[in-house]
């Protein structure tokens, strides 16, 4: 299944052009600050692949910040998303587990993954709070892409990675005018991925993996969560933007509706009882849960990893929390 | 949406009957739209309809299909209405959810119960379970703790409890008056009186988070293995499927994986009593 074909850019956003009948196609677009999801239309400006991570992460488009999980939905609009990172891909392993799990599987969310067709990207170039080679994930995609993309010299390198994408390779193949990618072509996706890997380990040379990170979480004294938290406003950020913080509140409508919203362990009274009694009433205690959770507890009971690295929960703290830098004086003082 | 049952849609049930239990607890019989199963110890979401939903163990036998009892302490704004349902109201349910009583470990043992105020509604359902197999088991002790006797719930049930052979009732309140005739203290002093066999038998504790810790602490002391010493421990059981987060205790998510525990299982995880 890993067909591969190179098609010119200008054919590319025609082929593109001539799905938009059938699917809502969403590209990343530079903003002149950062890449965001946007629309695709024919006239659309600023397309740019190969970036690093969108400012939102990919699950926006499985777990939307409010969505009614209890009424049937008659019409599933078909998704294409294109220029997903491999921290955002990888992310949904774990929001497969969580969601999927077979004796409860969340339909809302099987839905919206069903329908949805997801093509990763290489990426060139990184922002400086990128980890995920850290975390033993490479810059280009690797799981969980129907297909995958890198943009060099004007053209487009499309590979299949799976039915879904195959059924995409052929549409494209029998309209638009393709071509299998020469060696030259090849060995220059191959060189941009070392370039960008290299870039990664330049830049994380000192921060400890997944797994040692766990520890020195789990050996830490209190005094680095009260220190750490202090700038901390429980506004939520860090989870809500994270690729694989899943938690959400069910709230209640009319005819027992429910409506699935996007929640966070950092906000007060998130695990309050009626009785009154909270485990997470102290905010270094709410701070340290999160990373608890993702580096400790997850990694006991599910197979896949809680933090991918993109390193957004750094770049949206008005806090200006790093969870790196914290990592690295925990690492410095073991 | 797929053919899958929706796991959030709740059953719709109707009030059958309300029985004021003390002055901050009530019972509700609800008749369900269907047969509803649930095994002692699981707990249900109870929807009150565009308001909110609350997590509950029932309070009934689990042998019975037809009607379910929730007992409810008005403790927060869900609860407050819940306490206004009137016969004929109709709510929902969603469940049942999580692991209940181990009922296969508890065989051929004598069992004692700890339980205090309104944690007296799981243990209920499990004193069902125990009668209908009482020829299982070798002794039941329960031991009952409240705040005054008027906040004691269950009253009828428990004169009749009385009568079952191979149970045994002890109460105490923490402030007894005149017409009190059992024993005044908080709840673990109970176990001072109690003839058992430690060796062969299992411990379930249920109630407020303080009495839990001290009851449990206390059973320790006794002898009692960390492993046989069952909590059901109450958190905020949200979606009641493992997904939401709001009752993760560590690496527990309580909807799921209990909320009935041995210590053993949960005694590393942070807060457990908070």
């Amino acid at each position: 299944m890993n067909d591969v074909l190179e098609i010119t850019r200008d054919n590319w956003n025609l082929f593109l052009a001539s799905l938009l009948d059938e699917m809502n196609i969403f590209v990343p677009v530079n903003n002149g600050y950062s890449t965001e999801y946007k629309l695709f239309t024919s006239d659309l400006e600023n397309v740019v692949y190969n970036r690093p991570i969108p400012v939102t992460p990919l699950k926006q488009f499985f777990l939307p910040v409010k969505e009614n999980v209890v009424i049937n939905k008659e019409i599933h609009n078909k998704k294409l998303i294109i220029g997903i990172p491999s921290c955002d891909l990888a992310g949904l392993d774990l929001l497969d587990e969580i969601y999927l799990d077979e004796r409860f599987v969340d339909s809302a969310y099987k839905d919206n993954r069903d329908h949805t067709i997801l093509i990763g990207t290489d990426c060139h170039d990184i922002r400086e709070n990128c980890h995920c080679t850290s975390y033993g994930i490479e810059p280009y995609p690797e799981s969980n892409a129907d297909a995958t993309l890198a943009a060099i010299d004007g053209k487009m390198i499309f590979t299949v990675k799976s039915d879904k994408g195959s059924a995409l390779f052929d549409r494209c193949r029998k309209s638009f005018p393709v071509e299998k990618p020469g060696e030259a072509m090849l060995k220059q996706v191959q060189q941009k991925r070392k370039e960008t890997k290299d870039k990664l380990a330049a830049q994380n040379q000192h921060l400890p993996d997944y797994a040692a990170t766990g520890d020195l979480i789990k050996r830490s004294g209190e005094d680095i969560w009260i220190r750490h938290s202090s700038t901390c406003v429980s506004c939520g950020a860090c989870a809500t933007i994270c690729p694989t913080c899943t938690c959400f509140l069910l709230i209640d409508r009319p005819d027992f509706e429910k409506v699935r919203q996007v929640d966070a362990c950092q906000y007060p009274g998130f695990e309050r009882i009626a009785a009154g009694e909270d485990p997470l009433r102290k905010k270094h205690v709410r701070f340290r849960n999160r990373y608890m959770c993702k580096y400790v507890w997850k990694p006991e009971t599910f197979k896949s990893i809680a933090c991918t690295g993109c390193g957004r929960c750094i770049d949206c703290c008005i806090g200006n929390i790093s969870k790196n830098k914290i990592f690295l004086e925990m690492a410095a003082n073991s | 949406m797929s053919d899958q049952v929706n796991i959030y849609k709740p059953l719709r049930a109707k009030v059958e009957k309300v029985i004021a239990e003390s002055p901050s607890i009530k019972s509700f019989v609800l008749l369900p739209e269907t047969e509803f199963s649930f095994r002692t110890g699981e707990f249900i979401e109870l929807t009150i309809n565009g308001y909110g939903e609350a997590p509950f163990t029932p309070s009934s036998s689990p042998l019975e299909k037809k009607k379910i009892e929730v007992t409810v302490m008005k403790a927060g704004y869900v609860t407050e209405r819940i306490h206004e349902l009137q016969k004929g109201d109709v709510v929902g349910i969603r469940g049942p959810f999580g692991r209940g009583y181990p009922l296969d470990r508890f065989y051929g043992k004598e069992i004692v119960i700890l339980g205090g105020g309104c944690g007296f509604a799981p243990i209920r359902s499990l004193l069902y379970n125990l009668i209908a197999e009482k020829d299982k088991f070798e002794k039941v002790t329960l031991c009952y703790g409240a705040k005054t006797p008027e906040d004691c719930i269950y009253k009828p049930f428990v004169d009749e409890l009385r009568k079952v052979e191979k149970f045994e009732v002890l109460r105490s309140v923490d402030k007894a008056d005149e017409g009190w005739d059992e024993k005044e203290g908080v709840v673990t002093v109970l176990l001072d009186d109690i003839q058992v066999n430690i060796a062969n038998s299992v411990a379930v504790v249920c109630g407020p988070p303080v009495m839990m810790k001290f009851g449990t602490f206390k059973l320790l002391e006794m002898g009692y293995p960390e492993h046989d010493i069952f909590l059901s421990m109450e958190k905020n059981m949200s979606c009641g499927l493992g997904k939401c987060g709001h009752c993760m205790m560590g690496k527990y998510y309580v909807c799921k994986d209990g909320p009935v525990f041995t210590y053993e299982e949960i005694k590393d995880q942070p807060d457990i009593w908070k």
